[in-house]
Protein backbone atom coordinates (compact mmCIF):
# COMPACT_ATOMS: atom_id res chain seq x y z
CA UNK A 1 0.00 0.00 0.00
CA UNK A 2 1.20 3.22 -0.97
CA UNK A 3 0.61 6.62 0.56
CA UNK A 4 0.02 8.33 -2.49
CA UNK A 5 -2.26 5.82 -2.89
CA UNK A 6 -3.62 6.11 0.54
CA UNK A 7 -3.82 9.59 -0.20
CA UNK A 8 -5.42 9.66 -3.55
CA UNK A 9 -8.55 7.03 -2.13
CA UNK A 10 -9.11 10.10 0.96
CA UNK A 11 -9.41 12.70 -1.73
CA UNK A 12 -13.29 13.50 -0.12
CA UNK A 13 -12.11 14.11 3.43
CA UNK A 14 -9.08 16.31 2.22
CA UNK A 15 -12.32 18.12 -0.05
CA UNK A 16 -14.43 18.22 3.16
CA UNK A 17 -11.73 19.63 5.54
CA UNK A 18 -10.92 21.99 2.66
CA UNK A 19 -14.23 22.92 2.92
CA UNK A 20 -14.86 23.23 6.39
CA UNK A 21 -11.01 25.01 6.87
CA UNK A 22 -12.55 27.90 3.98
CA UNK A 23 -15.89 28.21 6.41
CA UNK A 24 -14.03 28.46 9.44
CA UNK A 25 -11.52 31.33 8.02
CA UNK A 26 -14.61 32.59 6.59
CA UNK A 27 -16.69 33.12 9.47
CA UNK A 28 -13.63 34.04 11.71
CA UNK A 29 -12.90 36.65 9.39
CA UNK A 30 -16.14 37.63 10.05
CA UNK A 31 -15.60 38.22 13.74
CA UNK A 32 -12.80 40.45 13.29
CA UNK A 33 -10.48 37.69 15.13
CA UNK A 34 -6.88 38.81 15.94
CA UNK A 35 -4.20 37.19 13.12
CA UNK A 36 -2.44 35.34 16.13
CA UNK A 37 -5.46 33.18 16.41
CA UNK A 38 -6.64 32.67 12.90
CA UNK A 39 -2.81 31.24 12.85
CA UNK A 40 -3.06 29.20 15.62
CA UNK A 41 -6.41 27.79 14.85
CA UNK A 42 -4.58 27.25 10.95
CA UNK A 43 -2.01 25.36 12.79
CA UNK A 44 -3.57 23.05 14.68
CA UNK A 45 -6.54 22.47 12.16
CA UNK A 46 -3.45 21.16 9.51
CA UNK A 47 -1.32 19.71 12.53
CA UNK A 48 -4.76 17.85 13.23
CA UNK A 49 -5.30 16.48 9.23
CA UNK A 50 -1.72 15.94 9.08
CA UNK A 51 -1.25 13.48 11.79
CA UNK A 52 -5.04 11.73 11.12
CA UNK A 53 -3.71 11.15 8.07
CA UNK A 54 -0.59 9.60 9.11
CA UNK A 55 -1.54 8.03 11.96
CA UNK A 56 -4.75 6.26 10.29
CA UNK A 57 -2.15 5.35 7.53
CA UNK A 58 0.31 3.54 9.23
CA UNK A 59 -2.32 1.54 10.95
CA UNK A 60 -4.13 0.37 7.84
CA UNK A 61 -0.79 -0.12 6.30
CA UNK A 62 0.34 -2.78 8.19
CA UNK A 63 -2.89 -4.85 8.30
CA UNK A 64 -3.02 -4.66 4.38
CA UNK A 65 0.56 -4.79 3.42
CA UNK A 66 0.64 -7.86 5.80
CA UNK A 67 -2.29 -9.53 3.41
CA UNK A 68 -0.66 -8.45 -0.05
CA UNK A 69 2.87 -10.12 0.98
CA UNK A 70 1.37 -13.34 2.33
CA UNK A 71 -0.69 -13.83 -0.70
CA UNK A 72 2.11 -13.62 -2.24
CA UNK A 73 3.69 -16.21 -0.17
CA UNK A 74 1.33 -18.57 0.36
CA UNK A 75 0.66 -21.50 -2.30
CA UNK A 76 -2.94 -22.04 -1.01
CA UNK A 77 -4.15 -18.90 -0.96
CA UNK A 78 -7.73 -19.73 0.67
CA UNK A 79 -5.25 -20.08 3.74
CA UNK A 80 -4.50 -16.47 4.32
CA UNK A 81 -6.79 -15.80 7.40
CA UNK A 82 -4.50 -17.92 9.55
CA UNK A 83 -1.50 -15.76 8.44
CA UNK A 84 -3.57 -12.47 9.47
CA UNK A 85 -3.81 -10.75 12.45
CA UNK A 86 -7.13 -9.13 13.26
CA UNK A 87 -6.33 -5.77 12.90
CA UNK A 88 -7.94 -3.32 15.28
CA UNK A 89 -9.58 -0.73 12.45
CA UNK A 90 -13.16 -0.74 11.31
CA UNK A 91 -12.93 -1.87 7.72
CA UNK A 92 -9.83 -4.34 8.47
CA UNK A 93 -12.08 -6.28 10.92
CA UNK A 94 -14.65 -6.26 8.26
CA UNK A 95 -12.58 -7.72 5.61
CA UNK A 96 -10.67 -9.84 8.07
CA UNK A 97 -13.86 -11.52 9.21
CA UNK A 98 -15.24 -11.94 5.30
CA UNK A 99 -12.01 -13.69 4.84
CA UNK A 100 -12.55 -16.39 7.57
CA UNK A 101 -16.34 -16.34 6.30
CA UNK A 102 -15.34 -17.08 3.07
CA UNK A 103 -12.81 -19.82 3.63
CA UNK A 104 -14.89 -21.29 6.10
CA UNK A 105 -17.89 -21.49 3.19
CA UNK A 106 -15.67 -23.01 0.95
CA UNK A 107 -13.94 -25.93 2.70
CA UNK A 108 -17.55 -26.73 3.47
CA UNK A 109 -18.73 -26.66 -0.20
CA UNK A 110 -15.37 -28.74 -1.04
CA UNK A 111 -16.10 -31.14 1.82
CA UNK A 112 -19.70 -32.11 -0.20
CA UNK A 113 -17.34 -32.75 -3.34
CA UNK A 114 -14.88 -34.77 -1.36
CA UNK A 115 -17.22 -36.59 0.08
CA UNK A 116 -19.40 -36.89 -2.83
CA UNK A 117 -15.83 -38.36 -4.78
CA UNK A 118 -15.39 -40.81 -1.72
CA UNK A 119 -18.25 -41.85 -1.93
CA UNK A 120 -18.46 -42.70 -5.78
CA UNK A 121 -15.01 -44.85 -5.32
CA UNK A 122 -16.48 -46.77 -2.71
CA UNK A 123 -19.20 -47.68 -4.95
CA UNK A 124 -16.80 -48.15 -7.63
CA UNK A 125 -14.68 -50.33 -5.45
CA UNK A 126 -17.37 -52.09 -4.60
CA UNK A 127 -18.93 -52.92 -7.97
CA UNK A 128 -15.91 -53.54 -8.88
CA UNK A 129 -15.62 -56.12 -6.19
CA UNK A 130 -19.16 -57.26 -7.67
CA UNK A 131 -18.75 -57.77 -11.34
CA UNK A 132 -16.11 -60.42 -10.45
CA UNK A 133 -18.20 -62.96 -8.86
CA UNK A 134 -20.10 -63.16 -11.98
CA UNK A 135 -16.76 -63.25 -14.23
CA UNK A 136 -15.71 -65.89 -11.46
CA UNK A 137 -18.55 -67.80 -12.09
CA UNK A 138 -18.14 -67.46 -15.77
CA UNK A 139 -14.96 -68.63 -15.41
CA UNK A 140 -15.73 -71.59 -13.66
CA UNK A 141 -18.10 -72.42 -15.95
CA UNK A 142 -16.06 -72.29 -19.07
CA UNK A 143 -13.84 -74.83 -17.30
CA UNK A 144 -16.58 -76.88 -15.98
CA UNK A 145 -17.89 -77.21 -19.61
CA UNK A 146 -14.57 -76.78 -21.75
CA UNK A 147 -16.21 -78.90 -24.40
CA UNK A 148 -18.77 -75.93 -25.33
CA UNK A 149 -17.15 -72.87 -24.19
CA UNK A 150 -13.72 -73.11 -25.48
CA UNK A 151 -10.73 -70.53 -25.03
CA UNK A 152 -11.95 -67.76 -27.24
CA UNK A 153 -14.80 -67.69 -24.26
CA UNK A 154 -12.21 -67.56 -21.59
CA UNK A 155 -9.92 -64.74 -23.56
CA UNK A 156 -12.93 -62.43 -23.46
CA UNK A 157 -13.09 -63.16 -19.79
CA UNK A 158 -10.02 -62.44 -18.69
CA UNK A 159 -10.43 -58.63 -21.15
CA UNK A 160 -13.28 -58.02 -18.71
CA UNK A 161 -11.10 -58.70 -16.00
CA UNK A 162 -8.39 -56.51 -16.81
CA UNK A 163 -10.92 -53.76 -18.04
CA UNK A 164 -12.29 -54.08 -14.15
CA UNK A 165 -8.60 -54.03 -12.87
CA UNK A 166 -8.46 -50.90 -14.67
CA UNK A 167 -11.28 -49.43 -13.25
CA UNK A 168 -10.35 -50.39 -9.57
CA UNK A 169 -7.14 -49.47 -9.78
CA UNK A 170 -7.85 -45.98 -11.40
CA UNK A 171 -10.00 -45.26 -8.61
CA UNK A 172 -7.28 -46.27 -5.95
CA UNK A 173 -4.58 -44.26 -7.89
CA UNK A 174 -6.64 -41.18 -7.71
CA UNK A 175 -8.10 -41.56 -4.08
CA UNK A 176 -5.72 -39.18 -1.72
CA UNK A 177 -6.12 -41.82 1.40
CA UNK A 178 -3.65 -44.45 1.72
CA UNK A 179 -5.45 -47.82 0.51
CA UNK A 180 -1.91 -49.76 0.29
CA UNK A 181 0.56 -51.86 2.61
CA UNK A 182 3.92 -51.59 1.86
CA UNK A 183 5.67 -54.10 3.07
CA UNK A 184 8.81 -57.01 1.73
CA UNK A 185 8.00 -58.51 -1.09
CA UNK A 186 9.23 -61.15 -3.07
CA UNK A 187 10.42 -59.75 -7.08
CA UNK A 188 10.17 -63.40 -8.17
CA UNK A 189 6.39 -64.13 -6.51
CA UNK A 190 5.06 -60.56 -8.14
CA UNK A 191 6.60 -61.68 -11.62
CA UNK A 192 5.45 -65.01 -11.41
CA UNK A 193 1.87 -64.05 -10.46
CA UNK A 194 1.34 -61.57 -12.67
CA UNK A 195 2.77 -63.95 -15.36
CA UNK A 196 0.25 -66.19 -14.85
CA UNK A 197 -2.24 -63.97 -14.61
CA UNK A 198 -1.79 -63.57 -17.91
CA UNK A 199 -0.45 -67.12 -19.44
CA UNK A 200 -3.11 -67.96 -21.57
CA UNK A 201 -2.59 -63.76 -23.87
CA UNK A 202 0.80 -64.66 -23.33
CA UNK A 203 1.00 -67.82 -25.33
CA UNK A 204 -1.98 -67.31 -27.58
CA UNK A 205 0.73 -64.32 -28.79
CA UNK A 206 3.82 -67.14 -28.89
CA UNK A 207 5.72 -64.47 -26.28
CA UNK A 208 8.63 -65.95 -24.38
CA UNK A 209 9.59 -64.70 -20.95
CA UNK A 210 12.70 -64.44 -19.58
CA UNK A 211 14.08 -63.47 -16.45
CA UNK A 212 16.96 -62.82 -14.50
CA UNK A 213 18.31 -62.03 -11.24
CA UNK A 214 14.90 -61.50 -9.47
CA UNK A 215 15.62 -63.07 -6.15
CA UNK A 216 15.44 -60.00 -4.74
CA UNK A 217 13.22 -57.90 -2.11
CA UNK A 218 11.69 -54.61 -2.75
CA UNK A 219 9.38 -52.89 -0.36
CA UNK A 220 5.90 -52.26 -1.95
CA UNK A 221 2.48 -53.13 -2.02
CA UNK A 222 2.95 -56.51 -3.80
CA UNK A 223 -1.11 -56.17 -5.09
CA UNK A 224 -0.04 -52.86 -7.15
CA UNK A 225 2.83 -54.05 -8.32
CA UNK A 226 1.06 -57.04 -9.80
CA UNK A 227 -1.19 -55.23 -11.25
CA UNK A 228 1.30 -52.81 -12.75
CA UNK A 229 3.01 -55.73 -14.57
CA UNK A 230 0.32 -56.92 -15.86
CA UNK A 231 -0.09 -53.04 -17.74
CA UNK A 232 3.54 -53.66 -18.94
CA UNK A 233 2.21 -57.37 -20.01
CA UNK A 234 -0.76 -56.03 -21.88
CA UNK A 235 1.33 -53.38 -24.09
CA UNK A 236 3.78 -55.81 -24.44
CA UNK A 237 1.73 -58.06 -26.13
CA UNK A 238 -0.68 -55.39 -28.04
CA UNK A 239 2.51 -53.95 -29.77
CA UNK A 240 4.61 -56.79 -31.07
CA UNK A 241 6.88 -56.57 -34.07
CA UNK A 242 5.81 -58.53 -36.60
CA UNK A 243 9.33 -59.48 -38.07
CA UNK A 244 10.12 -61.53 -35.25
CA UNK A 245 9.38 -63.90 -31.96
CA UNK A 246 8.31 -61.99 -29.21
CA UNK A 247 10.27 -62.10 -26.41
CA UNK A 248 9.95 -60.78 -22.84
CA UNK A 249 12.75 -60.01 -20.14
CA UNK A 250 12.14 -59.18 -16.65
CA UNK A 251 15.30 -58.26 -14.40
CA UNK A 252 16.12 -57.23 -11.35
CA UNK A 253 19.54 -54.73 -10.75
CA UNK A 254 20.51 -54.20 -7.11
CA UNK A 255 22.49 -50.46 -6.50
CA UNK A 256 23.25 -49.40 -2.94
CA UNK A 257 20.28 -47.00 -2.68
CA UNK A 258 17.70 -48.89 -4.90
CA UNK A 259 16.63 -51.88 -7.01
CA UNK A 260 15.58 -51.28 -10.11
CA UNK A 261 12.93 -53.77 -12.11
CA UNK A 262 13.70 -53.89 -16.17
CA UNK A 263 10.57 -55.11 -17.71
CA UNK A 264 12.09 -55.30 -21.61
CA UNK A 265 10.40 -56.45 -24.64
CA UNK A 266 11.62 -56.14 -28.00
CA UNK A 267 7.91 -55.25 -29.93
CA UNK A 268 7.91 -52.17 -32.31
CA UNK A 269 9.31 -49.53 -29.31
CA UNK A 270 7.99 -45.79 -29.28
CA UNK A 271 8.72 -42.81 -30.93
CA UNK A 272 11.23 -40.30 -29.79
CA UNK A 273 8.67 -37.54 -30.10
CA UNK A 274 6.03 -40.10 -28.21
CA UNK A 275 7.98 -41.33 -25.35
CA UNK A 276 7.93 -37.84 -22.96
CA UNK A 277 4.56 -38.21 -22.85
CA UNK A 278 3.26 -41.90 -22.66
CA UNK A 279 2.56 -40.77 -18.85
CA UNK A 280 0.26 -38.13 -19.97
CA UNK A 281 -4.03 -39.53 -19.34
CA UNK A 282 -5.18 -40.22 -22.55
CA UNK A 283 -2.28 -40.10 -24.57
CA UNK A 284 -2.42 -42.62 -27.45
CA UNK A 285 0.55 -42.00 -29.46
CA UNK A 286 1.23 -43.57 -33.13
CA UNK A 287 1.24 -46.69 -32.25
CA UNK A 288 -1.90 -46.02 -30.31
CA UNK A 289 -3.57 -44.44 -33.44
CA UNK A 290 -1.92 -46.76 -36.05
CA UNK A 291 -1.91 -50.60 -34.48
CA UNK A 292 -4.15 -51.18 -31.71
CA UNK A 293 -6.72 -49.17 -30.38
CA UNK A 294 -5.94 -47.76 -26.95
CA UNK A 295 -7.39 -46.00 -23.93
CA UNK A 296 -4.13 -44.19 -22.93
CA UNK A 297 -4.91 -45.10 -19.51
CA UNK A 298 -2.50 -48.30 -18.79
CA UNK A 299 0.49 -46.45 -18.07
CA UNK A 300 -0.80 -43.09 -16.82
CA UNK A 301 -2.63 -45.34 -13.80
CA UNK A 302 0.63 -47.24 -13.47
CA UNK A 303 2.57 -43.27 -13.25
CA UNK A 304 -0.09 -42.82 -10.83
CA UNK A 305 0.36 -45.69 -8.49
CA UNK A 306 4.28 -45.21 -8.66
CA UNK A 307 3.85 -41.89 -7.28
CA UNK A 308 1.66 -43.08 -4.40
CA UNK A 309 4.51 -45.50 -3.35
CA UNK A 310 7.18 -43.40 -4.05
CA UNK A 311 9.04 -45.46 -6.91
CA UNK A 312 10.47 -43.57 -9.38
CA UNK A 313 9.37 -44.88 -13.05
CA UNK A 314 11.43 -44.09 -16.81
CA UNK A 315 10.84 -45.73 -20.05
CA UNK A 316 13.73 -46.06 -22.81
CA UNK A 317 12.96 -47.37 -26.07
CA UNK A 318 13.75 -47.59 -29.83
CA UNK A 319 11.58 -47.14 -32.95
CA UNK A 320 11.58 -50.79 -34.36
CA UNK A 321 13.51 -52.74 -31.57
CA UNK A 322 12.71 -52.20 -27.94
CA UNK A 323 10.96 -50.41 -24.80
CA UNK A 324 12.03 -50.54 -21.69
CA UNK A 325 10.23 -49.92 -18.48
CA UNK A 326 11.88 -49.80 -15.32
CA UNK A 327 10.56 -48.80 -11.73
CA UNK A 328 13.16 -47.93 -9.21
CA UNK A 329 12.35 -49.31 -5.55
CA UNK A 330 13.84 -47.18 -2.96
CA UNK A 331 15.70 -49.24 -0.27
CA UNK A 332 15.18 -48.65 3.80
CA UNK A 333 17.13 -50.14 5.79
CA UNK A 334 15.17 -48.55 8.43
CA UNK A 335 12.36 -51.60 7.76
CA UNK A 336 14.78 -54.12 7.95
CA UNK A 337 15.86 -53.45 11.62
CA UNK B 1 -3.94 -62.12 -9.00
CA UNK B 2 -3.62 -65.03 -6.77
CA UNK B 3 -0.87 -65.18 -4.31
CA UNK B 4 0.44 -67.43 -2.22
CA UNK B 5 3.39 -64.80 -1.74
CA UNK B 6 2.26 -65.04 2.09
CA UNK B 7 3.12 -68.17 2.94
CA UNK B 8 6.59 -67.81 1.84
CA UNK B 9 7.97 -64.81 2.79
CA UNK B 10 6.48 -62.92 5.73
CA UNK B 11 6.41 -64.00 9.53
CA UNK B 12 3.24 -66.58 9.73
CA UNK B 13 5.19 -69.44 8.70
CA UNK B 14 5.21 -70.51 12.52
CA UNK B 15 1.85 -70.48 12.50
CA UNK B 16 1.33 -72.05 9.71
CA UNK B 17 3.88 -75.03 10.75
CA UNK B 18 2.21 -75.44 14.24
CA UNK B 19 -0.79 -76.04 12.32
CA UNK B 20 0.84 -78.34 10.20
CA UNK B 21 2.35 -80.60 13.02
CA UNK B 22 -1.15 -80.56 14.84
CA UNK B 23 -3.01 -81.32 12.22
CA UNK B 24 -0.43 -84.42 11.30
CA UNK B 25 -1.31 -85.85 14.86
CA UNK B 26 -5.05 -85.64 14.54
CA UNK B 27 -5.55 -86.84 11.26
CA UNK B 28 -2.27 -89.18 10.44
CA UNK B 29 -5.02 -91.88 9.97
CA UNK B 30 -6.01 -90.55 6.81
CA UNK B 31 -4.77 -91.75 3.96
CA UNK B 32 -5.25 -89.46 1.03
CA UNK B 33 -4.87 -92.33 -2.07
CA UNK B 34 -8.19 -93.67 -0.44
CA UNK B 35 -10.47 -91.18 1.51
CA UNK B 36 -11.46 -88.26 -0.89
CA UNK B 37 -10.63 -85.20 0.77
CA UNK B 38 -13.76 -83.19 1.88
CA UNK B 39 -13.87 -79.46 0.98
CA UNK B 40 -16.41 -77.52 2.24
CA UNK B 41 -16.94 -73.70 0.59
CA UNK B 42 -18.41 -71.06 2.12
CA UNK B 43 -19.67 -68.81 -0.53
CA UNK B 44 -22.76 -66.94 -0.64
CA UNK B 45 -22.88 -66.45 -4.49
CA UNK B 46 -25.08 -69.40 -5.77
CA UNK B 47 -23.45 -70.06 -8.69
CA UNK B 48 -19.87 -69.59 -7.49
CA UNK B 49 -20.31 -72.16 -5.18
CA UNK B 50 -22.15 -74.95 -7.22
CA UNK B 51 -20.02 -74.10 -9.99
CA UNK B 52 -17.07 -74.88 -7.49
CA UNK B 53 -18.50 -77.59 -5.95
CA UNK B 54 -19.13 -79.54 -9.49
CA UNK B 55 -15.28 -78.27 -10.17
CA UNK B 56 -14.04 -79.81 -6.94
CA UNK B 57 -15.85 -83.50 -7.55
CA UNK B 58 -14.46 -83.03 -10.63
CA UNK B 59 -10.89 -83.06 -9.84
CA UNK B 60 -11.81 -85.75 -7.30
CA UNK B 61 -12.15 -84.05 -3.84
CA UNK B 62 -15.52 -84.33 -1.54
CA UNK B 63 -17.18 -80.94 -1.91
CA UNK B 64 -19.98 -79.32 0.49
CA UNK B 65 -21.14 -75.64 0.99
CA UNK B 66 -23.32 -73.65 3.14
CA UNK B 67 -26.62 -72.26 2.01
CA UNK B 68 -27.67 -70.78 5.09
CA UNK B 69 -25.11 -68.29 6.97
CA UNK B 70 -26.79 -68.07 10.45
CA UNK B 71 -25.45 -70.66 12.24
CA UNK B 72 -22.05 -70.68 9.86
CA UNK B 73 -19.60 -71.57 12.44
CA UNK B 74 -20.67 -74.98 14.21
CA UNK B 75 -22.20 -75.80 11.05
CA UNK B 76 -19.05 -75.92 9.48
CA UNK B 77 -17.43 -78.04 12.43
CA UNK B 78 -19.73 -80.23 11.95
CA UNK B 79 -18.93 -81.20 8.71
CA UNK B 80 -14.92 -82.27 9.83
CA UNK B 81 -14.12 -81.02 6.47
CA UNK B 82 -10.28 -81.45 5.34
CA UNK B 83 -10.44 -77.73 4.07
CA UNK B 84 -12.71 -74.52 3.60
CA UNK B 85 -12.95 -72.55 0.79
CA UNK B 86 -13.85 -69.20 2.28
CA UNK B 87 -15.00 -66.24 0.89
CA UNK B 88 -14.68 -62.77 2.92
CA UNK B 89 -18.05 -60.99 1.93
CA UNK B 90 -20.26 -63.41 3.57
CA UNK B 91 -23.68 -62.86 5.37
CA UNK B 92 -23.81 -62.12 8.91
CA UNK B 93 -19.99 -62.81 10.56
CA UNK B 94 -17.78 -61.60 7.97
CA UNK B 95 -15.04 -64.43 6.41
CA UNK B 96 -12.32 -62.53 8.72
CA UNK B 97 -14.03 -63.13 11.69
CA UNK B 98 -15.54 -66.47 11.04
CA UNK B 99 -11.97 -67.63 10.37
CA UNK B 100 -10.58 -65.82 13.30
CA UNK B 101 -13.35 -67.80 15.47
CA UNK B 102 -12.46 -71.47 13.43
CA UNK B 103 -9.14 -70.85 14.43
CA UNK B 104 -10.01 -70.75 18.09
CA UNK B 105 -11.14 -74.38 17.90
CA UNK B 106 -9.90 -75.77 15.06
CA UNK B 107 -6.64 -76.15 13.11
CA UNK B 108 -8.28 -77.03 9.61
CA UNK B 109 -6.33 -75.50 6.58
CA UNK B 110 -8.58 -72.45 5.07
CA UNK B 111 -8.07 -70.21 2.08
CA UNK B 112 -9.55 -67.43 1.48
CA UNK B 113 -11.22 -67.00 -1.73
CA UNK B 114 -12.23 -63.41 -2.13
CA UNK B 115 -13.29 -60.99 -4.64
CA UNK B 116 -11.14 -58.27 -2.54
CA UNK B 117 -8.02 -57.47 -4.17
CA UNK B 118 -6.10 -55.93 -1.25
CA UNK B 119 -3.37 -56.28 0.20
CA UNK B 120 -5.05 -54.86 3.74
CA UNK B 121 -7.13 -58.07 3.58
CA UNK B 122 -4.12 -60.48 2.41
CA UNK B 123 -2.52 -59.57 5.51
CA UNK B 124 -5.87 -59.41 7.74
CA UNK B 125 -6.48 -62.70 6.49
CA UNK B 126 -2.95 -64.64 6.96
CA UNK B 127 -2.15 -63.16 10.62
CA UNK B 128 -6.00 -64.59 11.50
CA UNK B 129 -4.09 -68.30 10.03
CA UNK B 130 -5.63 -68.29 6.94
CA UNK B 131 -3.30 -70.78 4.79
CA UNK B 132 -3.34 -68.93 1.86
CA UNK B 133 -5.22 -66.18 -0.42
CA UNK B 134 -6.56 -66.14 -3.78
CA UNK B 135 -8.30 -63.48 -5.62
CA UNK B 136 -11.88 -64.19 -7.76
CA UNK B 137 -11.42 -64.33 -10.41
CA UNK B 138 -9.14 -67.26 -10.21
CA UNK B 139 -7.91 -69.69 -12.96
CA UNK B 140 -9.46 -72.84 -11.64
CA UNK B 141 -6.50 -74.95 -12.82
CA UNK B 142 -4.15 -72.58 -9.86
CA UNK B 143 -7.14 -73.04 -7.30
CA UNK B 144 -6.97 -76.90 -7.70
CA UNK B 145 -2.89 -76.23 -7.32
CA UNK B 146 -3.08 -74.26 -4.25
CA UNK B 147 -6.09 -76.51 -2.67
CA UNK B 148 -3.53 -79.60 -3.63
CA UNK B 149 -0.49 -77.63 -2.03
CA UNK B 150 -2.40 -76.55 0.95
CA UNK B 151 -3.72 -80.21 1.65
CA UNK B 152 -0.37 -82.08 1.20
CA UNK B 153 1.34 -79.71 3.70
CA UNK B 154 -1.42 -80.14 6.48
CA UNK B 155 -1.67 -83.77 5.75
CA UNK B 156 2.44 -83.90 6.06
CA UNK B 157 2.95 -86.30 3.98
CA UNK B 158 6.78 -86.92 3.07
CA UNK B 159 8.73 -86.04 -0.13
CA UNK B 160 9.49 -89.51 -0.50
CA UNK B 161 6.69 -91.83 -2.97
CA UNK B 162 7.56 -94.50 -5.03
CA UNK B 163 5.90 -94.63 -8.57
CA UNK B 164 6.73 -98.63 -10.00
CA UNK B 165 9.22 -99.56 -7.20
CA UNK B 166 11.18 -96.00 -8.59
CA UNK B 167 11.98 -93.93 -5.54
CA UNK B 168 11.20 -90.40 -6.29
CA UNK B 169 13.44 -87.65 -4.21
CA UNK B 170 12.02 -84.25 -4.79
CA UNK B 171 14.87 -82.52 -2.40
CA UNK B 172 17.47 -84.34 -4.79
CA UNK B 173 15.00 -83.85 -7.95
CA UNK B 174 16.04 -87.65 -8.84
CA UNK B 175 14.48 -90.78 -9.05
CA UNK B 176 15.89 -94.09 -7.98
CA UNK B 177 15.44 -97.58 -8.53
CA UNK B 178 18.37 -98.62 -6.06
CA UNK B 179 20.88 -98.92 -8.52
CA UNK B 180 20.90 -96.42 -10.88
CA UNK B 181 20.14 -92.78 -9.95
CA UNK B 182 18.42 -90.49 -12.96
CA UNK B 183 18.38 -86.98 -12.24
CA UNK B 184 15.43 -84.98 -13.59
CA UNK B 185 15.96 -81.09 -14.40
CA UNK B 186 13.44 -79.14 -12.41
CA UNK B 187 10.87 -78.95 -15.16
CA UNK B 188 10.61 -82.78 -15.69
CA UNK B 189 10.08 -82.66 -11.44
CA UNK B 190 7.75 -80.52 -11.57
CA UNK B 191 6.06 -82.47 -14.31
CA UNK B 192 6.66 -85.92 -12.90
CA UNK B 193 5.50 -84.24 -9.17
CA UNK B 194 2.11 -83.13 -10.91
CA UNK B 195 1.60 -86.21 -12.83
CA UNK B 196 2.31 -88.50 -10.18
CA UNK B 197 -0.12 -86.85 -7.83
CA UNK B 198 -2.69 -87.19 -10.14
CA UNK B 199 -1.92 -90.78 -11.07
CA UNK B 200 -4.29 -92.46 -13.36
CA UNK B 201 -6.09 -89.40 -14.52
CA UNK B 202 -5.95 -86.98 -17.61
CA UNK B 203 -3.76 -84.14 -17.14
CA UNK B 204 -4.09 -81.59 -19.69
CA UNK B 205 -1.00 -79.50 -21.13
CA UNK B 206 -2.81 -76.51 -19.71
CA UNK B 207 -2.71 -78.02 -16.19
CA UNK B 208 1.08 -78.91 -16.85
CA UNK B 209 1.58 -75.08 -17.65
CA UNK B 210 0.01 -73.73 -15.20
CA UNK B 211 2.15 -75.62 -12.76
CA UNK B 212 5.02 -75.19 -14.60
CA UNK B 213 4.55 -71.22 -14.56
CA UNK B 214 3.43 -71.22 -11.16
CA UNK B 215 7.28 -72.47 -10.33
CA UNK B 216 8.67 -70.04 -12.31
CA UNK B 217 9.26 -71.99 -14.99
CA UNK B 218 8.23 -70.07 -18.16
CA UNK B 219 8.01 -72.72 -20.47
CA UNK B 220 6.23 -72.29 -23.82
CA UNK B 221 4.49 -74.70 -26.32
CA UNK B 222 6.81 -76.36 -27.56
CA UNK B 223 9.38 -76.22 -24.23
CA UNK B 224 6.65 -78.45 -22.94
CA UNK B 225 6.70 -81.14 -25.65
CA UNK B 226 10.59 -81.44 -25.34
CA UNK B 227 10.42 -81.55 -21.59
CA UNK B 228 7.58 -84.31 -21.62
CA UNK B 229 9.92 -86.44 -24.67
CA UNK B 230 12.47 -86.69 -22.26
CA UNK B 231 10.68 -87.51 -19.09
CA UNK B 232 9.61 -90.29 -21.27
CA UNK B 233 13.16 -91.33 -22.55
CA UNK B 234 14.28 -91.03 -18.90
CA UNK B 235 11.83 -92.83 -17.54
CA UNK B 236 12.45 -95.43 -20.12
CA UNK B 237 15.80 -95.49 -19.23
CA UNK B 238 14.88 -96.96 -15.77
CA UNK B 239 12.92 -99.53 -17.22
CA UNK B 240 8.98 -97.80 -17.35
CA UNK B 241 8.50 -97.85 -20.65
CA UNK B 242 4.96 -95.96 -22.39
CA UNK B 243 4.86 -94.30 -18.61
CA UNK B 244 3.20 -90.95 -20.20
CA UNK B 245 0.29 -92.24 -21.96
CA UNK B 246 -0.69 -89.48 -25.21
CA UNK B 247 -4.30 -88.80 -25.05
CA UNK B 248 -5.54 -86.43 -28.31
CA UNK B 249 -6.49 -83.52 -27.60
CA UNK B 250 -7.16 -84.02 -24.02
CA UNK B 251 -3.51 -84.20 -22.47
CA UNK B 252 -1.45 -87.42 -20.73
CA UNK B 253 -1.81 -89.51 -18.27
CA UNK B 254 0.54 -91.41 -16.09
CA UNK B 255 -0.23 -95.10 -16.16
Amino acid sequence: MKFSGYVKDRIWFYVISCISFGLILLFLEAFRVSVQLVGAISVIFILFVLFEEVFGYFRKKRFYEELEENLELLDKKYLIHEMLEEPSFIEGRLTYEALCDANKSMCENVNVYKRRSEEFRDFIEMWVHEVKLPVASLQLMAHNHRDELGDKFLEQLSRIDGYTDQVLYYARSENPEKDYIIKETSLKRAVSNAALKNREAIQVCGASVETSGLDVNVMTDSKWLEFMLGQFIANSLKYISPGREPVISISAEENDDKVLLHFRDNGIGISEGDLPRIFDKSFTGENGRSYVRSTGMGLYIVKNLCDRLEHSITAVSERGSYTELIIGFAKNNYYKM
Amino acid sequence: MSSSAGLKTDGYCDIMRKDVLNHTENYSEHDTEEIMSRIFIVEDDRSIREELAELLRNSGYEAEYLTDFSNSKADILAARPDLILMDINIPNLNGEQLLKEIRRESDIPVIMVTSRTSETDEVLSMSYGADDYITKPYNPTILLLRISAVLKRSSGITAVQTYNGLQVNDAKGSLTDGNHEMTLTKNEMIIFRFMLDRRGAIVTRDELMTALWDNDEFVNDNALTVNISRLRSKLAELGCEAAIETRKKQGYILR
